[in-house]
């Protein structure tokens, strides 16, 4: 089985400036950029959202790096023997995005976050793929994210797969 | 879904704060005894909580990770053959390494750990790697048993790590997530919140088909799995458990099992007051009254939370304890919580009268999964 692309989307596009930031995540473009790519490709399809419940709407995160810019700043600060703030607790983990656009969208199928070993987007595909064939989701919003070495925000990419027609 | 239904666990390894290898784990769960000690892995000065369970003199995580693989595999009677067409699913958590203290070589971070790992162990086949926080593992057995069940794959290597250190650490005493008076308390009255510990895991799942080709033994099969989102808060459960109702759901369907025939919930809980009473409330969503008569036991309160191995470790715990034919102990427990009304194995092990029980993980994200474990 071949999931449909039903949409997709990129940030930034011609015109794009930094992503809007996100209550409850600070620091790192990461999270904002996340959300910014999927927002926009759900609302290619759904409008303002969100969907119905019992979509069964996987969130599949791959990022090799994750949260750069944040892991870099809690190692810093805990090496120096410093004390880091509440917030990156929550955000310590790529989930917490994921888990962030699921709960704007109504997205319950499952949340799963990789690290690609090979190909990103194969391996995010495969992924949906496998969850769509096993019926855990019905279809599969996939986020292709890399921040450059230095922590800022590099390029997004979201997916949204599933049974019907291109749009 | 006949074939799934055999899927097997046919080797296992596990470290953690209750020692090295899978005697060692059933022995601690089952005599019940809290692992929490002062951390003198690393310097704690500041931290609200100081205590977690630990295992002394361990090494790297790529080390370890080695370690677990390999003797999983001899436990499974693997030759180099066998080996070469194994995959292997890394569960860890991705980001720079905090230990050794002060610098060392740690090895590779993910995902080329996963490479690395699959070098030195002799495993040939494709590699993957989950950062899905505390449903990491179980994730990847639910990925593997989906691929062994469509064909895929025949063999998968699942190897799961989280040592303690000092960056989840200070992240986890800022989030105020410790509980307070040093002992991990699920489902109890007066729970303050979870302790770390170490857990360093891995499990060779194959195919019925492949595993009766060699002979190979059976630890326990793996019936059912579920994988569920809440839709709900970036970090917070569903008050309801949806997701997780769902997990356990689909993994009864999968299993072609009915409710009935689940003897032994091993339990995500955490200690967390919100997050127990939000389990309690998704078993009571699938089992309605019976969700009272069901054991039920977090082991978490003896080894710690394990994060992105805790699925993994618990599984080998809830697939020893079916084995074994004796459930662990909920330590911790100092009384009912009336958000809590379950069946909560406290004070000694009980006597294992079922074939089938369940192992549930939950994560921030709203990620929620279920493996239905089969006795041998």
């Amino acid at each position: 089985m071949t999931a449909a692309v039903l949409a997709e989307a990129r940030w930034p596009e011609a015109g794009d400036g930094p992503p809007p930031a996100v209550p409850g995540f600070v620091h790192s473009g990461f999270a904002p950029l996340v959300v910014a790519v999927a927002d926009r490709c759900l609302r290619a399809r759904y409008g303002d959202g969100p969907l119905p419940a019992g979509n069964r709407t996987a969130v599949v995160l791959v990022s090799a790096s994750g949260d750069r810019a944040s892991a870099g700043h809690v190692r810093a600060t805990v090496a120096a023997g410093g004390r880091v703030g509440p917030l990156f607790f929550f955000q310590s983990v790529p989930n917490s995005v994921a888990g962030h656009v699921a709960a704007r969208w109504g997205l319950d199928g499952p949340v799963v976050c990789l690290s690609p070993t090979g190909d990103p987007r194969a391996e995010g595909m495969a992924e949906a793929d496998l969850l769509l064939y096993d019926g855990d989701a019905a279809q599969a919003l996939l986020v292709l994210i890399e921040q450059a070495p230095d922590g800022t925000p590099g390029e997004a990419t979201a997916v949204l797969l599933g049974e019907g027609t291109r749009q | 879904m006949a074939e799934r239904e055999h899927l097997r666990i046919t080797g296992v390894h596990a470290l953690s704060a209750l020692g090295r290898g899978a005697d060692a784990l059933l022995a601690g769960v089952l005599a019940g005894t809290p692992a929490f000690t002062p951390v003198r892995r690393f310097d704690t000065t500041g931290r609200r909580v100081t205590v977690a369970a630990t295992l002394p003199e361990v090494g790297t995580l790529a080390d370890e990770l080695t370690d677990a693989v390999d003797r999983a595999c001899r436990a499974a009677g693997l030759d180099g053959a066998h080996r070469a067409g194994a995959a292997l699913f890394l569960a860890t958590h991705g980001g720079p390494h905090s230990l050794p203290a002060g610098g060392g070589d740690a090895g590779p971070e993910v995902p080329a750990l996963a490479g690395h790992l699959a070098r030195r162990c002799g495993l040939g086949g494709r590699t993957r790697v989950y950062t899905t926080a505390c449903v990491s593992a179980s994730t990847a057995v639910a990925d593997a048993a989906t691929l062994i069940g469509r064909g895929d794959l025949e063999r998968v290597v699942v190897a799961a790590g989280y040592l303690v250190e000092p960056d989840q650490y200070a992240l986890f005493d800022a989030g105020r997530a410790f509980a307070a008076d040093g002992a991990v308390r699920p489902f109890s009255a007066g729970r303050q919140g979870l302790l770390l510990g170490d857990g360093v895991v891995a499990v060779v799942l194959e195919s019925a088909h492949a595993a009766t080709a060699r002979g190979a033994p059976t630890v326990a099969t793996v019936a059912g799995w579920g994988r569920a989102g809440d839709a709900y808060h970036p970090c917070q459960p569903h008050p309801q458990g949806h997701g997780l109702a769902r997990a356990v759901e689909a993994a009864l369907r999968r299993a072609g099992l009915p409710a009935g025939a689940v003897g032994y919930v091993n339990a995500n809980a955490t200690g967390t007051g919100y997050s127990d009473a939000s389990e309690a409330a998704a078993l009571g969503r699938v089992f309605g009254a019976a969700a009272g008569r069901i054991p039920v036991s977090s082991t978490k309160a003896v080894h710690g939370h394990a994060l992105e191995a805790s699925g993994l470790l618990e599984l080998v715990v809830t697939a020893l304890a079916l084995g074994h034919g004796k459930l662990p102990v909920n330590a911790g427990w100092l009384g009912p919580d009336e958000s809590c009304p379950l069946d909560v194995v406290t004070d000694a092990p009980r006597p294992a009268t079922t074939a089938h029980a369940l192992t549930l993980n939950a994560a921030f994200g709203g990620a929620n999964t279920a493996l239905l474990v089969g006795a041998p």
